[in-house]
């Protein structure tokens, strides 16, 4: 009800009719039906648009409920003026009915001789004077015989009959819906399923995909890490060539001194000598 | 002998403590007239005035809204579960359509139309007075008067002020309860319009299941000797579920 009453829409009046509907199966089987239950329901359904349904509804709600006919009657006035004569009036039976009506034509016939009154009788069993209405336009009851009576009840009979199979037929059409929504839900449960499937298998290739890549850009990573210490050990190879080479070159350039400076100092004994010989 | 004294002069005051009032005082004038039909009038709203601050806030105000919503439609659930003829919601609206009156003049003038031509005995009022809230609770207060349309008389007059208390964990944040957590997954709202919509169903049933049993319940003769709630009172609704009557002082 909450839903409806926030949100009015057909959908939530749907929703809320087929609540009631079940309320009431279920009450009815347990045999705890609330006062109000099929009121409720009559006037989902008359605000749908099943006026037949509704009208059925609201006169069990009378039926069930005699304190309410009343208030059921103001209902149908409002929401099905055309199916208001076969609401129950008041709490009287039958009899006081049948009463009521002879009293009644007794009181037109007495007013008859006024040209701009008419009168009519109200569910609540009181004769209403309706003044200013012309006469013809009135429709008087009038006494039926016994031929018109049959007539009249095997036109009933034949309502009847169109009622129970208007019933039917939204029983059926109504049943035909729940297949087809049901129908209709597997196919989306299917397709849902298929669109789970194909989003798994896309999520899976590319995951694929990116633990590929992930391994190419490792590899190429190692591969440059490779060359950077082969370029790396290269260039020490040829710091540690060159070291060694100054080193060698340093070494024979000593040498050389050494030899130069032995090589002078021969000299400079060989001199000497040879001086001190001439001495 | 000071014993005896003390006995003489104690034993009057428990007696007259017990007596107190009863429901067959209470509403007299309701076992006297014994209804069976109530119709529940349109809810008078009259918080929204009081929410100046909040005007702006659409948010605040629709979680208002529907609460009030829902203030009117869980008002004929107590009645019809105590014996009374009550239409629901959507029935009572087709009537409420009907009829030109306001609803002041429904309050205030002679409506025993509505028992001669639709057999009301007797009519609901519910006012919505305020809304309002703390750090760890929602208030609502609200006035019931319940009218006969053959006397004119208030068979019911009370006026409550409903507090639910919001815990929360050791942490600070807020803990609510399953049941309000439900109530928003089933109705697709947010946890503070579900609180405060499960705050005004629990005061409705509380303030409701006061009035004596219809005229077709078992328990309408027997319950006219309990003790009825007072005319203005507030109420604390715990985490349980529970509810606690106080006094004005302790709120």
């Amino acid at each position: 009800m909450l839903d409806y009453q926030t949100n009015s829409t057909y959908g939530s009046l749907y929703a809320l009719a087929t609540a009631h509907a079940e309320s009431i199966n279920a009450a009815v089987k347990a045999d705890t039906l609330h006062p109000g239950m099929y009121a409720e329901y009559g006037v989902a359904l008359a605000l749908m648009g099943h006026d037949g349904e509704a009208c059925r509804m609201l006169n069990s709600e009378a039926k069930a409920f005699p304190e309410s006919r009343r208030m059921v009657r103001r209902i149908k006035e409002r929401l099905l003026p055309t199916m208001v004569d076969d609401t129950l009036a008041g709490q009287r039976d039958t009899a006081d009915m049948l009463k009521l009506q002879n009293w009644a034509y007794d009181s037109l016939a007495a007013l008859q001789h006024l040209p701009w009154v008419a009168a009519v009788i109200d569910s609540t069993d009181t004769l209403r004077v309706m003044q200013q209405t012309p006469i013809d336009s009135v429709e008087y009851p009038i006494r039926l015989t016994a031929n018109q009576k049959r007539e009249m009840l095997v036109e009933e009979q034949q309502r009847e009959e169109l009622r129970r199979k208007e019933i039917e037929d939204s029983i059926a059409a109504a049943k035909q819906a729940k297949i087809d929504a049901r129908e209709q839900a597997k196919i989306d449960k299917k397709k849902a399923k298929k669109d789970k499937e194909k989003a798994k298998k896309a999520a899976e290739k590319a995951k694929k995909e990116a633990a590929k890549e992930k391994a190419q850009q490792r590899e190429q990573e190692k591969q440059r890490k490779a060359e950077e210490r082969k370029a790396k050990q290269q260039q020490q190879k040829q710091q540690k060539e060159q070291q060694k080479q100054q080193q060698q070159k340093q070494q024979k350039e000593q040498q050389k001194q050494l030899q130069k400076q032995q090589q002078e100092q021969q000299k400079q004994q060989q001199q000497q000598e040879q001086e001190e010989g001439k001495q | 002998m000071k014993k005896f004294v003390y006995i003489l002069v104690l034993l009057p005051l428990l007696l007259v403590g017990c007596k107190g009032e009863k429901k067959l005082a209470r509403y007299n004038e309701m076992y006297q007239q014994e209804p069976t039909v109530i119709y529940v009038a349109p809810l008078n709203d009259l918080s929204m005035r009081r929410a100046v601050r909040e005007t702006v806030d659409s948010v605040y105000n629709a979680s208002l809204n529907i609460a009030s919503r829902q203030l009117y439609l869980t008002a004929t659930d107590p009645l019809t579960s105590h014996g009374y003829y009550v239409l629901g919601p959507l029935a009572s609206a087709q009537l409420a359509a009907t009829e030109t009156r306001t609803g002041r003049q429904l309050r205030n003038d002679n409506i025993n139309d509505l028992y001669n031509d639709l057999g009301i005995d007797a009519v609901l009022f519910i006012d919505l007075l305020n809304w309002s809230n703390t750090s760890n609770s929602w208030s609502v207060e609200a006035e019931y008067v319940l009218r006969s349309t053959v006397t004119g008389v208030e068979l019911l007059h009370v006026h409550v002020n409903a507090t639910k208390i919001l815990h929360t964990d050791y942490k600070g944040n807020p803990k609510p309860l399953k049941e309000d957590l439900e109530f928003a997954k089933q109705y697709g709202c947010d946890l503070e319009t579900a609180q405060r919509c499960r705050l005004v169903e629990i005061m409705n049933k509380y303030v409701l299941k006061d009035l004596p049993a219809g005229k077709r319940a078992r328990k309408h003769e027997a319950e006219q000797y309990s003790k009825p709630h007072p005319e203005y009172f507030n109420l604390r609704i715990h985490r349980d579920g529970s509810v606690e009557q106080l006094k004005d002082e302790e709120l």
